[in-house]
C-alpha cells in the first residue's frame, strides 16, 4: 500500500473509529477527529517533501484493476496539478475543525460527516481513473448534504435540497460525457485518463464540442461558472462557517480542476468553445463582483465574491496558454486560502456578536486587534493587492488571457473588464474594511473578544500562507511548472 | 569569521519582532512586561555589539576576506542583486563603535522610559532602527544600504512621533520625514545610475569601476549620493529638520541625531571616495557644503536658549567640518572625527536633561563682544536665516496650490463622472458628524446609502449591481433554485396520488388481468 492509499484512507479509517464510540464522550470525538485529520494534513506534508516538481508526470503510481470488464481500475497518482490541491484540502480540513468547537449538537455526526468529506475530496484529487474520480465525486454530495441540512442556518433544508440538486444535474452531464468518450474507446473502456485522451481524438469535431459541454456543465456547477451559480450563496450563507471553509476552499477547486483535465483532454473542442469560456469568466467575474458589492450580509459578501474569483479561474483555463493555466492553478490555491481564511474569521465575529449584516459592526479594532490585522491582509489579498498570493495569479491569469486574445482590440477589452472586476473588488473590500473596524464606537460592539489561540493559530496559518506565497511565489509556481507545461504542450500541439 | 556579519543586523530584528509579535498578540502588555522587553531589547543588542567586536578584532587580526555573500535576492534578467556584507575596513569599525552605542543607549533607556506610555513601542521601534543601521553600514551593496537608511529614516519618524497625540509632534515628525524624502529620491537616483551604467549595485564594483566611468558620469553619481548624504546629515540646505528632530524622548535624539543616525551621510561619502576622488566637482561641492553649514550652525548656535538646540546646531557644525574634511580630501580624519564625534555627541545628549546639575557653579561664557554687537546677525541667526520660511515659500507654497488647483478639477470634473467614495461620516468624531449634519448629510438613513455610488461610474455601477441582483433573485435563485424545489415537490405529489389510487383493490384487480391476458 502506497503513500497515496494511507493518505486517502486515513480519513476512513477515522470514520470508523468515530462510528464505534458513543455520541456522549464528545472530547474524545473531538480529539480523534482532529487527530485524524493532523495526520492526513503530516502525510500530505510528508508527500510534498518527497514529490519530484521536476517530473510532469503522474507519480506514486497505484494500481489495482478493479472491474476488467469494464476497465475501471483503483488507480491513484499526483502530479503538479493535484500535488497544491491536496496539502490545501488536508489543511483546511484541519482548520475547519478547529473552527469547529462552537458546534455542540450532534458532535459524533457532525465529525463523521467532515471526515467522509475529506475522503471523498482527497479521492477526487488523487483518483487517475475517471469511473474512480466519479465515484469520489459523489461521495462528497452526502456528507455535504447533511452538514448543511442539519447544522446549518433557518433555511438549512432548502440549500442543502438546492446543492444537491443542483450538483446531481450537473453531474448527469458529466456522466453522459464520461460515457461518449468511452463508447470510442473499447479496448482500454475509459480507464486511466491517459487513454481517454487516445479516445478524445478519434471523436468527431461536434462531438468533442458536446462531451466538453457536458463537462463544463458538470464542473461548472461546482465551480461555479456564471449561470450555473444558483446554489452556492444559498449554501455559503446558511452551512455553518466550518462548512463554508471547506466548500469555498476545496469544493469549488474540484470543479476547476476537472475543467483542467477536461480541457486538456478535448483541446480542439476548447480553442472552438475559447470565446465563449472567455466570456463567461469575465462575465462571472463582473457579475460575482457586482452582486458581492450589494450584499450586506457578510457571509454572502464573502460568497458572491467566490464567484468572482472562480471567474478568473474559468478565464485562465479558456487561455489555453501556459501562463493563464499558471494563473488558473495558482488561483485555485490563492483562493482556497483567502476564502478560507475570509470565512473562518467571519464565521468566528459571527459566533461572537449573532449579526452579519456589515451595518451593524463599528469601530472592532479597539476590541479585536488581531483579529482586525488578520481580516485587513485577508481583505486586501482578496482585492489582488501586490504582495498577496491572489496578486500573483491575476497577473499570470491576466498576461494569459492579453496573449491568447486574438487582436489588440479584444486584449484591450478583456483588460478592461478585467480591470473593472478587480476594481469592483477593492469597493466592497476597502469597504467592508472601513465598516468593520473603524467609525463611531457603538456600545453593543464593546464587548466581543478577541481571538483565542487555537483560532489565532488557524487564522495564521492562512493568512500567512497567503503574504509568504505572494511575497516569495517560486516555490509555489515551480511545484507545478513542469506539470503545466507538459499540459500547455499537449494542448498547442493538438490545436495547431 | 565572515559569516558572523549576518547575524550582526539579524539580532535586533529579532527583538524587535519578538517585541512586536509579543505586543500585538498582549503576550507582552502593560507595566508588569516591562522587563521582558527590556531584556530582550538589552541582550539582544548586546550579542550584536559583541559578535561587531569580534568581527573587528578578526579584522584587524587579518583573518576576514573583507566581503561576504550570502545568496540572491532579487534575480530579473540583468538585475541580480545579491545579499552580501563587507566584513572588513573602516564599515565594520563603525559598526562595532554604532552597536556599542547602541547598546548604551539601550540599557541607558530601561530606567529613563520606565512607566512611559508606549514603553514597548519604544524599544520595538529602537531594536529595528538599530538593526537597519547595522545593516546600512555593513551591507556590501547600495540596495541593501538602502533598506537599512529607509528604514532607520522610518523610525526616526515614528520615535519623533512617539507622542503622537500632540499636534506639534506629529507635524514635525512629518515634516523631518518629506524631507528626508529627497535625498531618499537622490540615493534611488545614484543607485539607479551606477546599475544602469556598471550593470552593478555593488559597492566594491562600484569604487573599483571608477576608471570606466568618464568624469561626467562620475560626477553625476557622486552629487546623486552626496545629495543623499546632505539630507540625512542635516547639511545645507536641509539643516532645519534636525532642530524639528527633537521632539523625540531623550535616548532616542542621543542615538538618532547625536551618536549614530546623522552620521549615515559622511559615512556615505567616505565608502564612495574613490569616486568622488574622480569626481572633482562633487568634492567642491561637498566641501562648499560642509563649510557652509558649519559657518552657519556656529552662528545660529550662538544664539540657542536651549541645551537639545545648541547641540543640535553643534553637531550640524561639527557634521559640517566631517564634510569639509571629506571634500578637502582629509578622508582619515574625516573617518576618526566622526567616530570621536558619536561618542561625544552620545555621552552629551545623554546627559543634557542633567544639564543644570552640571551646569552649577560653571556659568556658560557670554558671546564675544564685537560678535555680539552685530545686530543683524542676532536676528539672522536667532531666525536660523528664515530657512524653513524660505523652504516653505519655494517648495510648500507652490505645491500647494497646485494641489488646490488639482482639487478644484477634481471636485468638478472627476467627482461628477466617477463618483466620490462614502462620505467620511463613519470614520470621524461626533463633533463633525454634527458639523456634517448642519452642512445637509443625511445621517439618518444610513441603510439607504450601502451599495449607491454617486457620480456617472458611481451610479452606472449601483444601477447595473441593481439590475443583475435583479435577475440574481427573479430567475437564478427563485426561478431556477426555488422553482426546482417547488416543482420536485409538485411532481412528488402527483406521484403520490397516482401511487394511491392505483393501489386501489379495483385497479390492482384489473391490473393482474391485464398482466395474465399479455402472458398468455
Amino acid at each position: 500500500m502506497g503513500i497515496l492509499s494511507i493518505l486517502l484512507w486515513t480519513p476512513a479509517a477515522g470514520v470508523l473509529l468515530l462510528a464505534l464510540i458513543s455520541g456522549q464522550n464528545i472530547q474524545l470525538i473531538r480529539t480523534i477527529a482532529n487527530l485524524f485529520t493532523t495526520i492526513a494534513f503530516l502525510l500530505a506534508c510528508r508527500l510534498l517533501s518527497i514529490y519530484n516538481s521536476h517530473d510532469a508526470n503522474l507519480q506514486f503510481n497505484e494500481y489495482f484493476p478493479l472491474n476488467p470488464k469494464l476497465g475501471s481500475a483503483y488507480a491513484l497518482g499526483i502530479d503538479g496539478l493535484s500535488m497544491p490541491m491536496l496539502v490545501l484540502a488536508t489543511l483546511l480540513t484541519s482548520i475547519a475543525l478547529l473552527a469547529s468547537f462552537s458546534v455542540s449538537s450532534g458532535v459524533k455526526g457532525y465529525h463523521i460527516c467532515i471526515l467522509l468529506l475529506e475522503f471523498g475530496m482527497l479521492g477526487v484529487f488523487l483518483a487517475q481513473d475517471w469511473a474512480l474520480f466519479y465515484i469520489f465525486w459523489e461521495v462528497t454530495l452526502i456528507p455535504l448534504f447533511f452538514l448543511i441540512g442539519r447544522w446549518g442556518g433557518k433555511r438549512r433544508h432548502t440549500a442543502s435540497l438546492n446543492f444537491v440538486l443542483y450538483t446531481m444535474g450537473g453531474s448527469v452531464f458529466m456522466l453522459i460525457s464520461l460515457l461518449a468518450i468511452s463508447q470510442y474507446d473499447l479496448e482500454h473502456g475509459g480507464s486511466l485518463m491517459s487513454s481517454m485522451h487516445q479516445a478524445a481524438q478519434d471523436m468527431p469535431r461536434v462531438e468533442q464540442v458536446l462531451v466538453l459541454l457536458g463537462f463544463v456543465i458538470g464542473f461548472g456547477v461546482k465551480m461555479p461558472i456564471f449561470p450555473l451559480h444558483g446554489w452556492l450563496p444559498l449554501a455559503h450563507v446558511e452551512a455553518p462557517s466550518p462548512v463554508s471553509i471547506l466548500l469555498s476552499g476545496i469544493l469549488l477547486k474540484m470543479g476547476a480542476y476537472g475543467l483542467i483535465r477536461a480541457v486538456v483532454m478535448l483541446p480542439e473542442a476548447a480553442k472552438l468553445l475559447q470565446p465563449f469560456l472567455i466570456f463567461l469568466g469575465l462575465f462571472g467575474m463582473l457579475y460575482g463582483g457586482l452582486l458581492a458589492w450589494r450584499q450586506r450580509d457578510l457571509k454572502a459578501m464573502v460568497a458572491y465574491s467566490s464567484i468572482s474569483h472562480m471567474g478568473i479561474v474559468l478565464l485562465g483555463i479558456a487561455t489555453l496558454n501556459e501562463a493563464g493555466i499558471t494563473g488558473a492553478v495558482l488561483q485555485m490555491t490563492a483562493h482556497g486560502l483567502i476564502a478560507g481564511a475570509l470565512f473562518l474569521l467571519v464565521g468566528l465575529l459571527y459566533e461572537r456578536t449573532h449579526t452579519r449584516n456589515i451595518q451593524d459592526y463599528s469601530s472592532l479594532v479597539q476590541v479585536m486587534p488581531r483579529f482586525a490585522l488578520f481580516m485587513t491582509l485577508t481583505l486586501l489579498a482578496a482585492m489582488g493587492l501586490p504582495g498577496s498570493v491572489g496578486f500573483i495569479a491575476e497577473l499570470h491569469t491576466l498576461i494569459g488571457g492579453y496573449s491568447s486574445s486574438p487582436s489588440v482590440v479584444m486584449g484591450m477589452g478583456l483588460m478592461v473588464f478585467f480591470s473593472m472586476s478587480i476594481l469592483i473588488g477593492s469597493a466592497y473590500a476597502v469597504r467592508t474594511i472601513s465598516s468593520l473596524f473603524t467609525g463611531p464606537v457603538k456600545p453593543q460592539m464593546q464587548q466581543v473578544k478577541d481571538l483565542t489561540a487555537p483560532e489565532l493559530l488557524a487564522a495564521g496559518m492562512l493568512v500567512s500562507g497567503v503574504v509568504l506565497f505572494g511575497l516569495s511565489p517560486g516555490p509555489l509556481l515551480d511545484l507545478s511548472a513542469a506539470t503545466i507545461a507538459q499540459m500547455n504542450g499537449v494542448i498547442s500541439q493538438r490545436i495547431l | 569569521m565572515d559569516a558572523l556579519v549576518i547575524l550582526i543586523p539579524l539580532m535586533p530584528l529579532t527583538a524587535a519582532s519578538a517585541i512586536g509579535m509579543g505586543h500585538l498578540f498582549g503576550v507582552i502588555s502593560g507595566e508588569a512586561d516591562e522587563s521582558i522587553t527590556a531584556d530582550i531589547a538589552g541582550w539582544t543588542i548586546s550579542m550584536s555589539s559583541l559578535l561587531a567586536l569580534t568581527l573587528l578584532s578578526a579584522d584587524l587580526l587579518g583573518k576576514n576576506t573583507g566581503f561576504y555573500n550570502v545568496g540572491h535576492w532579487l534575480n530579473s534578467d540583468t538585475l541580480d542583486i545579491q545579499i552580501n556584507f563587507i566584513t572588513g575596513g573602516f564599515n565594520v569599525r563603525l559598526a562595532a563603535l554604532f552597536s556599542v552605542l547602541l547598546a548604551i543607549v539601550i540599557h541607558f533607556s530601561v530606567n529613563y522610559m520606565h512607566r512611559e506610555a508606549g514603553y514597548h513601542r519604544f524599544f520595538f521601534i529602537l531594536s529595528l532602527f538599530s538593526s537597519a543601521i547595522l545593516l546600512l553600514v555593513l551591507s556590501g551593496n547600495a540596495v541593501g544600504t538602502f533598506i537599512g537608511w529607509e528604514v532607520a529614516g522610518l523610525c526616526s519618524y515614528f520615535l519623533i512621533a512617539y507622542a503622537y497625540d500632540r499636534p506639534v509632534a506629529v507635524a514635525n515628525a512629518t515634516r523631518v520625514f518629506v524631507t528626508n524624502r529627497i535625498g531618499d529620491a537622490a540615493f534611488v537616483l545614484g543607485a539607479g545610475l551606477s546599475y544602469a551604467w556598471l550593470d552593478s549595485v555593488n559597492w566594491s564594483n562600484i569604487n573599483a569601476a571608477t576608471a570606466q566611468f568618464t568624469p561626467g558620469e562620475a560626477t553625476a553619481i557622486a552629487l546623486c549620493f552626496a545629495v543623499a548624504a546632505f539630507a540625512k546629515s542635516a547639511q545645507l540646505p536641509f539643516t532645519p529638520w534636525l532642530a524639528r528632530a527633537m521632539e523625540g524622548p531623550t535616548p532616542s535624539s542621543a542615538v538618532f541625531y547625536g551618536a549614530v543616525m546623522v552620521h549615515a551621510g559622511v559615512y556615505l561619502v567616505i565608502l564612495l571616495r574613490p569616486i568622488f576622488e574622480h569626481a572633482p566637482l562633487a568634492m567642491a561641492v561637498v566641501a562648499i557644503i560642509g563649510l557652509m553649514t558649519a559657518v552657519y550652525s556656529f552662528v545660529v548656535g550662538l544664539t540657542q536658549t536651549d541645551v537639545k538646540s545648541s547641540l543640535v546646531f553643534a553637531t550640524s557644525g561639527q557634521l559640517g567640518l566631517m564634510f569639509l574634511e571629506c571634500g578637502l580630501g582629509f578622508w582619515q580624519l574625516a573617518g576618526w572625527h566622526l567616530c570621536a564625534h558619536a561618542v561625544v555627541r552620545g555621552y552629551q545628549f545623554l546627559v543634557a536633561p542633567s544639564l543644570l546639575h552640571h551646569a552649577h557653579g560653571n556659568p556658560i561664557k557670554p558671546v564675544a563682544a564685537p560678535l555680539a554687537k552685530l545686530r543683524w546677525g542676532y536676528v539672522a541667526s536667532l531666525q536660523r536665516f528664515w530657512l524653513d520660511q524660505i523652504a516653505d515659500w519655494a517648495l510648500v507654497k507652490p505645491v500647494r496650490g497646485l494641489a488646490h488647483d488639482l482639487s478644484y478639477f477634481d471636485d468638478h470634473i472627476v467627482d461628477r463622472i466617477m463618483g466620490i467614495p462614502a462620505p467620511a461620516i463613519r470614520t470621524i468624531s461626533s463633533l463633525a458628524q454634527l458639523e456634517e449634519q448642519m452642512i445637509g448629510a443625511q445621517l439618518d438613513n444610513d441603510s439607504d446609502t450601502f451599495a449607491q455610488g454617486s457620480g456617472l461610474a458611481g451610479k452606472l455601477t449601483e444601477w447595473t449591481a441593481a439590475l443583475l441582483h435583479w435577475f440574481e433573485d427573479r430567475f437564478v435563485l427563485r426561478g431556477i433554485g426555488k422553482g426546482t424545489v417547488d416543482y420536485g415537490r409538485r411532481l412528488g405529489h402527483i406521484a403520490n396520488k397516482v401511487e394511491q389510487s392505483v393501489l386501489r383493490p379495483r385497479y390492482l384487480v384489473l391490473f393482474v388481468f391485464i398482466t395474465l391476458l399479455i402472458a398468455f
